[in-house]
């Protein structure tokens, strides 16, 4: 009887209620519109301009998609879109791997498992450009200690950061080391989410570790898995923090990222047009992998 | 010993090594920056290299805080990270509340919780120079308010999304009774609401902090000299032309061991921020 007064009571308020809400939304919604709207619109219009900042104050007039024809057939983008992938390709799967594994070996609440766990989650909360320095000496071929302990095993160590290739390998190993601690979190977090009812029935049934974790762990925690890859995707594609103190995008082009390029090109050689252009195609590629992130979590929310 | 608890001693063993080693991986890179960051210049760029130091200088550190630059680096830092956080967690909290119980339709929710998704993951590089553009108009470049700014545009959107997974994740009944009781939305929200999203308020607000402390891309794109973070400063030895290394690890250092240390003092809350938005959506 009283719940069905404090309903009608509730339908009554609601429409005085959504004044106040909508109040309540309006300073966020003035910021997000400002601070995140009105640059990317900004942005577009900047795409379609000739407009080269340390030659002139203001645009030099409308040319079309000629920014973008250029941006595509440019050496260094095309360079940058292909290490963009090596990096983040290698860099994700490695992390999901390692991160998943590392949550299975620290479960548990003992006061070790507690303690490492909290000493293994600290790369998250290292700035990113300091991760890159700390790793800039790490990596240094002659005076880092990356060599001077290989060098102990025997292993004459490469010119991580002076050789192309090898400077690629350090920036993949800079994001598997900044990040896989995240993997871990989440992980962690997905395998507490199954209840222990399933291995022990699992186990009863003389299940093998291994075979609960295919059969029972990776379907439940698919979805899961998948979502964070894509974070982590898009998160690595994005990064340019570490990159830059690492090594500043060398040496010549051979660190140049997607990112790292329209970084150089906007805000080094101020060539506002092609920059704007390149950020839209590089955003073009991020939306469909937003989508599919978002699609997955709508999909996940009604499955469970 | 029979062999099944001989087989699970040696499980238990591996396992252990396993972990040791991944902390190893962590720690050893952060006890060299440390060493680094008080080894004697002479014994800086030896061939092959001096790891531990012969005796312990803090020449680095005092050069750096006689540095009359280091000291605003410092305090700009403080400013940003601290009014970001303030701004962000107040405007985000009431604008996920709001948003939660205004009675929106399934579908426009997730438009807008896409639209948050989107500000998150798409190419922050593409809105940097347009905003770095809208700066210069309105002649705030070079000052923390054009950081600030700029942090709240990505907290702002990012700890609303955060607070939208709290707030409906609350029981509706105490907020129910409290309106039956003749509680304004205001009193809802202050008295009843809030104190229930305590945990959840504070995992937004040490987010959104490590967020500001660490941004680099933002705050170097719209400051020269006066309005500059640590940020800058550990990123500007890189394109220094000598090799510069004291200087350059004690300012990562005067940059990540506060942080660490607040990481250790919060974990909890710092993990669940983590997590949530990844494994709630």
């Amino acid at each position: 009887m009283s719940a069905v007064v404090a309903t009608k009571k509730r339908r009554r308020r609601l429409r005085h209620d959504w004044a106040w809400m909508a109040a309540f939304v309006v300073p966020a919604a003035l910021l997000v519109v400002a601070v995140q709207f009105y640059p990317l619109l900004f942005s577009a219009y900047l795409s379609t301009q000739d407009w080269t900042l340390t030659s002139s104050q203001s645009s030099e007039g409308f040319v079309g998609l000629q920014n973008f024809a250029k941006v595509l057939r440019n050496d260094v983008f095309q360079r940058a879109v292909r290490n963009s992938a090596l990096i983040t390709g290698t860099a994700v799967v490695l992390e999901m791997i390692l991160g998943t594994g590392l949550a299975y070996l620290a479960v548990g609440s003992s006061r070790i498992i507690r303690a490492v766990r909290t000493l293994l989650i600290l790369p998250l909360v290292i700035a990113p450009v300091a991760a890159g320095t700390l790793w800039r000496m790490m990596l240094n071929s002659q005076m880092g200690l990356t060599n001077y302990l290989l060098g102990f095993l025997g292993i004459q160590g490469p010119d991580w950061l002076g050789n192309a290739d090898w400077a690629l390998v350090s920036v993949i190993i800079v994001d598997v080391w900044m990040t896989t601690p995240f993997v871990l979190l989440v992980v962690l977090a997905g395998l507490s989410s199954i209840p222990d009812e399933l291995h022990e029935s699992a186990a009863l049934d003389g299940a093998s570790r291994w075979k609960s974790f295919i059969y029972i762990d990776v379907p439940l925690m698919a979805p899961l898995l998948l979502l964070t890859f894509l974070f982590r995707m898009l998160e690595s594609l994005l990064s340019l923090d570490s990159i830059y103190t690492l090594t500043l995008g060398g040496p010549g082009y051979a660190t140049f990222t997607m990112t790292y390029y329209i970084y150089t090109l906007g805000l080094r050689s101020f060539n506002l047009g092609m920059a704007a252009a390149a950020s839209w195609l590089f955003m073009s590629f991020a939306t469909l992998a937003l989508l599919m992130v978002f699609w997955l979590q709508r999909r996940w929310q009604t499955a469970q | 010993m029979s062999g099944g608890s001989f087989t699970k001693v040696i499980q238990r063993s591996l396992r252990l090594l396993a972990l040791a080693i991944a902390c190893l991986v962590v720690l050893v890179p952060l006890g060299y920056l440390l060493l680094n960051s008080v080894k004697p210049q002479n014994e800086m760029y030896t061939i092959p290299p001096i790891i531990f130091p012969s005796h312990i200088t803090f020449e680095h550190f005092e050069a750096a805080f006689n540095n009359p630059r280091t000291l605003r680096f410092l305090t700009n830092s403080l400013t940003v990270t601290g009014i970001t956080t303030a701004v962000t967690v107040v405007v985000s909290t009431m604008a996920a509340y709001g948003l939660s119980r205004m009675g929106l339709r399934a579908s426009v929710l997730s438009l807008i919780v896409f639209v948050f998704l989107f500000i998150r993951f798409y190419p922050r590089i593409t809105t940097v120079i347009p905003y770095f553009l809208v700066m210069r108009q309105l002649a705030l470049l070079d000052t923390v308010w054009a950081v600030i700014i700029g942090h709240l545009g990505i907290t702002i959107p990012f700890v609303t999304w955060l607070m939208l997974i709290v707030f409906q994740d609350l029981p509706r009944e105490v907020e129910e009774a409290a309106e039956v009781d003749g509680a304004s939305p205001l009193q809802r929200f202050g008295l009843v609401a809030l104190p229930m999203a305590a945990p959840g308020v504070a995992s937004a607000a040490i987010l959104t902090a490590f967020l500001s402390w660490n941004e680099f891309l933002i705050a170097s794109s719209v400051t020269k000299r006066q309005a500059q973070v640590l940020s800058i400063a550990v990123a500007s030895f890189v394109t220094d032309r000598g090799v510069q290394w004291g200087p350059m690890a004690a300012m990562a250092v005067i940059m990540i061991v506060p942080m660490i240390l607040f990481a250790l003092f919060v974990q909890r809350y710092l993990i669940r921020g983590i997590t949530l938005g990844a494994v709630k959506g």
